[in-house]
């Protein structure tokens, strides 16, 4: 148990550089930088016009689909690391299993490209 | 030692931001606060030893699933302030099912046995393999193989579900079909007209597009008439 806490102390490092630097960054501004607030320099900014509206508006739903297809993309691309790191134990068979798994995905992902789900109009 | 403490800093950093994830006034810092109790989980499942999955955790939850979440709380456009006006009237029902469901657990748990041998089964090596992805490779392609083709056509469904679902024909929209383009020749488009020295295209029938498969399918750019002169030829 203490081994694998000891693996991750090199992420624990880059962590805390990572929040003393970006902590540093804002706190040095917050302290160094002369702090003027008004109205207008408070607002929000939309390239030196006025913001149009709420920025919660409604998003096409289209957005939506494309990222259920990267997530079901990321979650085919999971399934290659194990296969990849184990494939010298595994044999023929589980080499032909993952190109199962793959040819599968790829009926879909031939699909969708038949149907027109990456083009953007 | 070490590990209990960062049990216990994971442990009560996900609790908390599981309670800010259903208690936050703003959707959108719900979810951020959902990112948050991803990473803490990820780092539980460090501590138990399971890193591929704390790594998938990290890769697949935070990247995708927290991104669609905050597609939906935009798609959704309720009224939230309006929603919770709501939870007076629908607090005893939403009591009296979190009761049922607390007790439900309180028994489950107090009937709870831990096998003995249990302790050590997540630290077990698996014969051979050097890491914990190692191990579950070997696992998942050969003994777990129906279950991994099942996974497969799961994503399959999802894909074609989320197509049939939100992929609509937009009759305005332009779309760029490249085999039309290509297919496209210049006699569909292009006539050859010759004219005398002084004459105009009017005399001569005008402007026309040439009688064929212009015809029957319309083309957005105007039919072009060029002079027939010589260097133009060929």
């Amino acid at each position: 148990m203490h081994v694998v806490l000891a693996d991750y102390f090199p992420v624990l490092v880059f962590v805390v550089i990572a929040f003393g630097i970006a902590g540093a960054m804002l706190g040095g501004s917050l302290l160094a930088g002369q702090q003027k607030p008004y109205a207008e320099k408070l607002s929000a900014y939309e390239c030196g016009f006025d913001a149009f509206d709420d920025a919660r508006r409604r998003f096409d739903v289209r957005f939506y689909l494309v990222s259920i297809l990267f997530i079901i993309f990321d979650l085919e691309v999971a399934f290659l690391f194990p296969w990849a790191v184990a494939l010298g134990r595994i044999g023929l068979f589980g080499f032909l299993s993952m190109l199962a798994f793959l040819g599968v995905l790829t009926v879909g992902f031939i699909y969708e490209w038949r149907k027109g789900a990456l083009d953007w109009e | 030692m070490i590990t209990q403490i960062v049990f216990w800093f994971f442990a009560v950093v996900l609790i908390g931001s599981a309670v800010m994830v259903v208690s936050a006034r703003n959707p959108v810092h719900s979810v951020l606060f959902l990112i948050l109790a991803f990473f803490n989980a990820a780092g539980l499942f460090l501590i138990a030893g399971a890193e591929f999955l704390a790594m998938i955790l990290v890769i697949a939850y935070v990247g995708a699933v927290a991104v669609l979440f905050l597609f939906v709380v935009m798609m959704l456009d309720v009224n939230f302030s309006q929603l919770r006006e709501g939870l007076q009237r629908y607090f005893p029902v939403g009591a009296a099912v979190g009761l049922v469901l607390f007790v439900e657990l309180a028994l489950s748990a107090s009937a709870w046995r831990i096998a003995p041998n249990v302790r050590d089964l997540p630290h077990a090596r698996v014969p051979g393999a050097s890491s914990n992805t190692e191990a579950l490779g070997e696992l998942i392609y050969t003994h777990y193989v129906f279950l991994f083709q099942a996974c497969g056509l799961v994503l399959l469904v999802a894909m074609i579900g989320a197509i049939v679902l939100t992929l609509r024909d937009r009759p305005s929209a332009k779309r760029q079909d490249v085999a039309v383009q290509h297919a496209r020749v210049p006699a569909d488009t292009l006539q050859m007209m010759t004219l005398g020295l002084g004459e105009s295209t009017t005399g001569n029938g005008g402007f026309r597009r040439p009688i064929g498969k212009s015809a029957e399918k319309p083309v957005s750019r105007p039919a072009l008439v060029i002079e027939n002169s010589p260097d133009r030829e060929g």
